[in-house]
């Protein structure tokens, strides 16, 4: 149980710090802007899946959302 | 980072280069992936350079409201330059049919002229005053902005043209 | 009389979609018009083999947007239950008979299949509303509540998240939180853990034996700390640790363990007084702990390939309930033609078993504290494989239809098994078929 924060904080830390220099710029976001490079697309199949596979198994959830896409605004 | 607004002087700075790099870009008989951005032609009127993409939702709202300006404001001296960064010609054309554009579009298909401004995020606008110099930049489109913009450039319609 | 896999922390899954839900889910279709209901609407078939459970459902997810970012998300799920699912007791070399839930009929299990439940049917109603908003330029906030309803389970909850972008948008750090309240009004009252099955009791004979009150809360708190890394313009990361705490009833109050034989492993046997019905063995009612920690991480990767997308997640979870898990997904969507796409998908998950599975109990040794001999705390590795086809019309609405088979296969670990039971262990594995048929449009 004690391995995951571990991980957790390594994982946010790289995230956060290492991360200053991975990404495109503003204007090379025409790939992940369309809908099928969104982490959020089909949140209705994403629902009825975790349901079925929540009622028959002992783990569930931990999608999240956010992110991506075409970075507007 | 670009939380604030920067300073006077860096904005001089950064106006003066980048003036300076927009004139650089002009080439006569460039290459067809080389895109042609010469402001100095425009030197005493005001000009707006809009970064627009296929894939920049709120360019779908920013985009009638630059025409609107256009038609407003054009014939007191308002220059609109739209500049696509889509890496796919056909993307841009086919926005084009949605949304159409009535002012002059320049293509930057390698993203060399978005690069020289430096931008921050989609969309991005620079507004540059009768003296060609730098006055303002905005990243972003939201509504409740589209008044206070407006104002903005009024303001700067009706400034000397030295 | 509700289906006993839906009341295992329904209250989760609904929290993981209301986490889902809240972050105002953006759609799988091309661009929306702006100021109107984009709606996605979806009909579900899932079927197991063997007469047991069959569910359907009608789904609708509207979503509004209102200008400068903000959005209204509205969800409905309606579905029914039907079938019969395995109550924990094990197979036998001669037909056993149990009473049922309500403790006033019984029923029958030929000799050796494994008892399921009764045959039942029950409707459930589910509902989500969600909103998301910037503030400042680079937040999101985003809040949400849900609840559903089937006759003997409830459910409240509410979330609450914001994300934070960085390094030019191409990092975001999103967190989110969700509680939820659940009620279970179990058919019959709540049984005693551990309490023996008793005989069938008419209604006019007074109360079922072994229960205490007619219904129990239970509550979750969910906690999710994820980013979303732009790794190139083909490319993008996903990671996320949550930390879920259920406390209160985790109990599934219609599962029993069959108690057998300490030498041999049979089922023991018992004869009701006459004219009475009832158990035609020992069967005593499963007792879990009243509090369960988890966390889990998981990882996410979409990467296009010149106009085809590869989405491929690995999720590990643990608890202090031992229950560990590994669940590995793959989607590869290609697009055929102007308008259609191709997605196939398969998906691998195995997880350990719980520390107080069991397979069965001992008769005459002590009781452990807690037992249950439901197969989804066993030691389980189920696979999914399936297809989906997505057509765009000349409109700009979307219908898709998506094909899936699941196969499920439980071992008992082996310091559970007792006397002869290692050679002629039953587990109630199963497979399912899964059927959706999607309709996307705008009003």
């Amino acid at each position: 149980m004690t391995k995951l924060p571990t991980l957790l904080t390594l994982l946010v830390c790289a995230a956060l710090c290492g991360c200053a220099n991975v990404g495109v710029k503003p204007w090379e976001r025409e790939v992940l802007a369309r809908e099928d490079m969104r982490p959020d697309a089909n949140p209705l199949d994403a629902a009825l899946d975790d349901h079925i596979y929540f009622s028959k198994e002992g783990t569930s959830g931990g999608r999240g959302f956010g992110g991506g896409g075409c970075g507007c605004n | 980072m670009l939380a604030t607004r920067p300073s006077a002087l860096a904005r001089r700075l950064v106006a003066s280069c980048l003036t300076a790099l927009v004139l650089t870009v002009t080439q006569p008989g460039a290459q067809a992936s080389q895109p042609n951005l010469d402001l100095a032609q425009y030197r005493g009127q005001v000009v707006i350079v809009d970064f627009w993409a296929s894939w920049c939702k709120p360019c779908r709202q920013s985009i009638p409201w630059l025409n609107q300006l256009r038609a407003r404001y054009g014939s007191r001296g308002l220059v609109i330059i739209g500049v696509n960064v889509d890496a796919e010609r056909a993307d841009a054309d086919r926005f084009l049919r949605e949304v159409p554009i009535d002012f002059e579009v320049v293509y930057d298909s390698q993203g060399a002229l978005a690069g020289q401004f430096r931008l921050q995020g989609m969309p991005s606008t620079f507004i540059f005053d009768r003296a060609g110099k730098l006055a303002a930049t905005h990243m972003g489109f939201r509504e409740k902005q589209r008044e206070q913009h407006e104002n903005e450039i009024q303001n700067l319609l009706t400034g000397e043209a030295r | 009389m509700a289906n006993n896999d839906k009341l295992i922390g329904d209250a989760l899954a609904l929290a993981a979609c209301g986490l889902l839900g809240a972050a105002a889910p953006t759609r799988s279709h091309a661009a929306e018009p702006d100021g109107k209901w984009a709606i996605d609407t979806a009909v579900l078939y899932y079927g197991e083999s063997d007469g047991r459970v069959k569910d359907a459902s009608l789904s609708a997810l509207a979503i509004r947007e209102f200008g400068d970012d903000r959005k209204l998300s509205l969800d409905l799920t309606v579905d029914t239950l039907t079938g019969a699912s395995p109550s924990g007791a094990i197979a036998s070399d001669l037909p056993q008979t149990f009473t049922s839930p309500s403790g006033r009929a019984t029923y029958t299990t030929p000799a050796g299949e494994i008892p399921l439940d009764s045959s039942f049917h029950d409707t459930r109603v589910a509902l989500n509303a969600a909103w998301s908003q910037p503030f400042a330029r680079l937040y999101t906030f985003n809040a949400g509540v849900g609840a559903s309803s089937e006759f003997d389970y409830q459910h409240i909850g509410a979330n609450a998240g914001f994300t934070r972008d960085f390094n030019q948008r191409n990092t975001t750090l999103n967190l989110a939180l969700a509680y939820g309240v659940d009620k279970v009004k179990p058919v019959g009252g709540v049984p005693i853990p551990f309490a023996t099955m008793g005989d069938a009791v008419n209604e006019e004979d007074g109360n079922v034996a072994g229960r205490a009150g007619d219904s129990e809360d239970k509550n979750v708190l969910d906690v999710l700390v994820g980013f979303t890394q732009v790794l190139g313009r083909h490319s993008l990361l996903r990671v996320n640790y949550s930390y879920s705490d259920s406390s209160g009833y985790l109990t599934d109050p219609y599962k029993i363990l069959s108690v057998v034989d300490p030498v041999t492993g049979e089922p023991l046997s018992r004869t009701p007084p006459p004219g009475v019905s009832g158990p035609s063995g020992i069967f005593l009612f499963e007792g879990r702990p009243d509090s369960r920690r988890r966390q889990s991480l998981y990882s996410e990767l979409r990467q296009d390939f010149s106009g085809k997308v590869l989405q491929l997640s690995y999720r590990y979870s643990t608890d202090d309930w031992e229950i560990d898990s590994h669940t590995l997904e793959g989607r590869l969507r290609v697009p055929l033609g102007e308008s259609g796409y191709l997605e196939p998908h398969l998906r691998y998950y195995t997880q350990s078993a719980a520390s107080f599975y069991r397979y069965s109990l001992a008769g005459g040794a002590p009781l452990p504290e807690f037992a249950s001999a439901d197969a989804r705390l066993a030691d389980l590795d189920a696979y999914t494989i399936g297809l989906k086809y997505g057509h765009e019309t000349s409109r700009g609405n979307e219908w898709s239809a998506r094909l899936e088979y699941y196969q499920q296969a439980g071992k008992a670990p082996a310091e559970t098994l007792i006397g002869n039971q290692p050679g002629s262990v039953q587990m109630p594995d199963f497979s399912a078929v899964i059927l959706q048929f999607s309709y996307h449009f705008n009003l």
